[in-house]
Parts: structure tokens; sequence; C-alpha cells
């Protein structure tokens, strides 16, 4: 979709925060919620893709403007709503109103340890060979998915050259309405110059990972 | 819609938008204080989550990555071919380590890593981003102007030395390997580490001469 998180090349904003200081978190509740997500139950199939689509549909001024973690609460709590785990009423009192039956214990801690080494994977068994080849030279497709997609605005008609190809991975737009379908998956390069009027710096790059139906060959 | 729709979404965020407590920190509050009642959560675990990423998973893993690549080749030769496989030698694979790329800095390249759609980020080996990495303004810009944002973070970069920004659009996440600074010959490992910044993995620093950062 071509959202306000869609924000590569966007011009208009300020300096950044380099005197940021080095804790991991600044607030209580940003540790909090960072620690809810990784410990709460899932009671629905929510995918990475699913979160990423919720968290882009946060209404354009909310998502410029509330911090990141609450960003994540935003979002969980569309989802939770969303996947019937919860009300809004539920969420705005932080009170029950009805339980969930046949609900298993939560993670307790014991378990965090090992946990911190689940490593999700999204290459899966490749089912047609790759279209392109290193070398080849592509062109992103001017027109997205008005779903989710991870196809950028700034690359979109602009022509580059694959570098790499990953085999197939889980489809984002695809996985985000529900289903998995992998497709290849490859690494694009474009030169600065052919992105942006205004580069001049004729060796600088920018690398996309894109996938097979977002290209076309050039 | 099989339950992924996206106007039914945007509706639920604008009934969220009127109806959540007013300060972030009530809202966490009484989605911590809900979810317990639901039986969702232990309490106990978000206190230990938030230790691990306070004491144990953070910038100081990717540094010690890094001073093994700078003093071990033939690690570094299987950190660049398969990043996720070396790092799981040192016990750091885990949350956004199972697609990790290591991009290397040279005399002629400077990497930067960004992720324009969201906050992609290699927790597993730099823990919790800095929240400029997350920022609108980081997104935008390190993509169309990474020169003016390394200037910013003190990095005047000449137009000799190409740059390569990394926009993590898919499952691959990036870390950067910085260059061994010169000065620093028969440094153990622990030596070198503790030169090695977060910054420096990310791309927004290239300098990790000895000394150069407590100037500034």
């Amino acid at each position: 979709m071509d959202g306000i998180h869609d924000l590569g090349g966007r011009q208009g904003y300020g300096p950044i925060d380099v005197g940021e200081p080095e804790e991991p978190f600044h607030e209580a509740w940003e540790a909090r919620m960072l620690g809810i997500v990784r410990s709460m139950s899932r009671v629905a199939p929510w995918s990475i893709d699913w979160f990423r689509h919720v968290r882009e549909l946060i209404e354009p001024v909310d998502y410029l403007t509330r911090p990141y973690y609450d960003q994540w609460l935003q979002t969980y709590a569309a989802m939770m709503v969303n996947s019937g785990v919860a009300t809004v009423g539920e969420l705005a009192s932080g009170k029950s109103a009805a339980a969930i039956p046949g609900l298993a214990p939560p993670m307790t801690p014991d378990k965090v340890a090992a946990a911190t080494r689940n490593t999700a994977r999204f290459d899966r068994p490749a089912t047609e060979p790759p279209r392109f080849t290193v070398g080849e030279a592509v062109r992103a497709r001017i027109d997205a998915n008005p779903g989710h997609t991870r196809l950028p605005q700034y690359v979109r008609g602009r022509r580059g050259e694959v570098t790499a190809h990953h085999g197939a991975h889980v489809f984002p737009d695809a996985s985000a309405a529900g289903e998995e379908r992998p497709e290849t998956l490859y690494t694009v390069c474009f030169a600065a110059t052919e992105l942006w009027p205004e580069a001049t710096a004729a060796g600088d790059r920018v690398y996309l990972d894109l996938w097979e139906s977002y290209l076309d060959a050039a | 819609m099989s339950g992924h729709d996206s106007h039914t979404i945007a509706h639920i965020h604008e009934e969220l938008h009127s109806h959540l407590p007013p300060e972030p920190a009530l809202r966490v509050k009484a989605l911590e204080s809900l979810l317990v009642e639901k039986g969702m959560l232990d309490p106990a675990t978000v206190d230990a989550w938030i230790e691990v990423f306070t004491e144990e998973i953070g910038p100081k893993r990717g540094a010690a990555v890094v001073a093994r690549a700078w003093t071990d080749p033939d690690f570094k030769a299987r950190l660049l071919a398969d990043g996720t496989a070396a790092i799981t030698e040192l016990g750091f694979d885990g949350w956004a380590g199972g697609h990790l790329k290591v991009v290397e800095n040279t005399p002629d390249v400077h990497n930067l890593i960004v992720c324009t759609l969201c906050s992609c980020y290699p927790h597993s080996v730099l823990g919790i981003p800095p929240n400029w990495y997350k920022t609108a303004a980081y997104r935008a810009r390190a993509v169309r102007d990474p020169r003016g944002v390394l200037a910013e973070f003190g990095e005047d970069v000449p137009e000799s030395v190409a740059i390569r920004v990394w926009d993590s659009t898919a499952e691959l996440r990036y870390m950067v390997l910085p260059e061994r600074p010169a000065g620093t010959e028969g440094w153990d490992a622990a030596e070198l580490a503790d030169l090695v910044t977060r910054n420096a993995m990310i791309g927004t620093a290239r300098d990790l001469t000895p000394g150069k950062g407590e100037a500034g």
C-alpha cells in the first residue's frame, strides 16, 4: 500500500538525534512493552507480515508522532480486537470481560533463556527456478499490491541489477493476507544516480531485497 | 477476507485511538493487566525478557563477532559467506538472526544499514535498536542522503569512497563489518571488541581509531 510508512527518500524530515543515550530503553513502559510482546501467548495466527501491515494502517498522524513501542501497543491491540482476543473496552480498562476457553498457561521465566535462541527462518523449498540471473538488469514494477507489500515507492519504475538470489522466501504480499506462498527473492542494486535527481556520487548504491513478482526484465 | 481486511483494521485503529488511555505508559499498563487477567501473560516473564535485553543481548555481541573476524581470517571468511552460521558458532543466533548478511567496509567502500518500510534490525547481535534508527527522519534520509546523515554522526566520507546503503526490505538482516583501525596491531580480541561501537555496525560510524570517540 502507498502508506505513510513507506518513508524511503521522503523529504522534509529534520536532523537525526545523534546524541541519544546508549541505554536500550529510555522509558520503563518501553521495556515493558517489549517484554510483553516476547512473553504473551499467541492465540491467533499472527505472521510478521500481518503485524507489519497492521502497523502500516495506524492513522498517519499517529504513525509519525507516536513513539515506536507505543506503535507496537497500538498494533497488538488492533490485532487482538480483529482476532476476537479482546475488545476495545477491555483494552481501555485493563479488565477482562470474558475468559478465553482452553488457553494453555503463558510462558514462564525459566523458558526465556532457551527462547532467546529461537530463530525464525523464512526460506522455503523452491518450486520454480529463478527467472533472473545474477548480473541481469531488471526494472522494479510501477504498480504494487494495494495491501501489504515490501516494494518501496522510491524504486518503482527504476532500473537496477540483480546481485544475488536467495532461493524462495515467504512472499509478504500473500503472507499478510493469510496465505503462505514462497517466491524467489533477489538482492537488487540501484545506482543512487538512477534513484535521485540530485545524486552526484557515481559509485553510491542502494541495495534492496525484492521478490520476483516485483521485477521485470529491463 | 479471512480476518485480514485493511479497512477493518483502519476502523479498529480509529476506535482504539478514541478509547485507550491518553498516555503510552497507561496504555501499556492496561494491556499488561488485561493479558494477565486473561491468562495470557506472566509478569515475571516480562521482567526476565527486559533483563535479557538490558544485560545480555546487545551490541557487545556484535563487537565480539567483529573482533573475532579481525583476528581470525577463517572465521571472517565464514562470517561473510553465511552470517547466520557464523554467529550460531558463537551462540548469538536468535531473534532476527535467521538470514544474517554481514557487509564489509574497505578503504573504498562504506556500508550503511536502514529499514525504510519499518524498523528491521539484527536484534540477536545488536540488541535493541536506538530510537533514531526507527525515526521517520533516518528511514527517509538514509537511502537518499547517506552522506548528509553520516556527516551528522561526525563522519565526512569523501566521494572517493562509495557508499552502499542496505534497505532491509525482506527477512535478510544486515550488519556492517567495520575496518580494523590502524595502530591496533598485536591487540587481542577482547581489547579490539572494546573499540567496536553499535553505530559502526549499523554504519553511522566509520573510523574506529582508538581515542577518536573519546574526543567527541
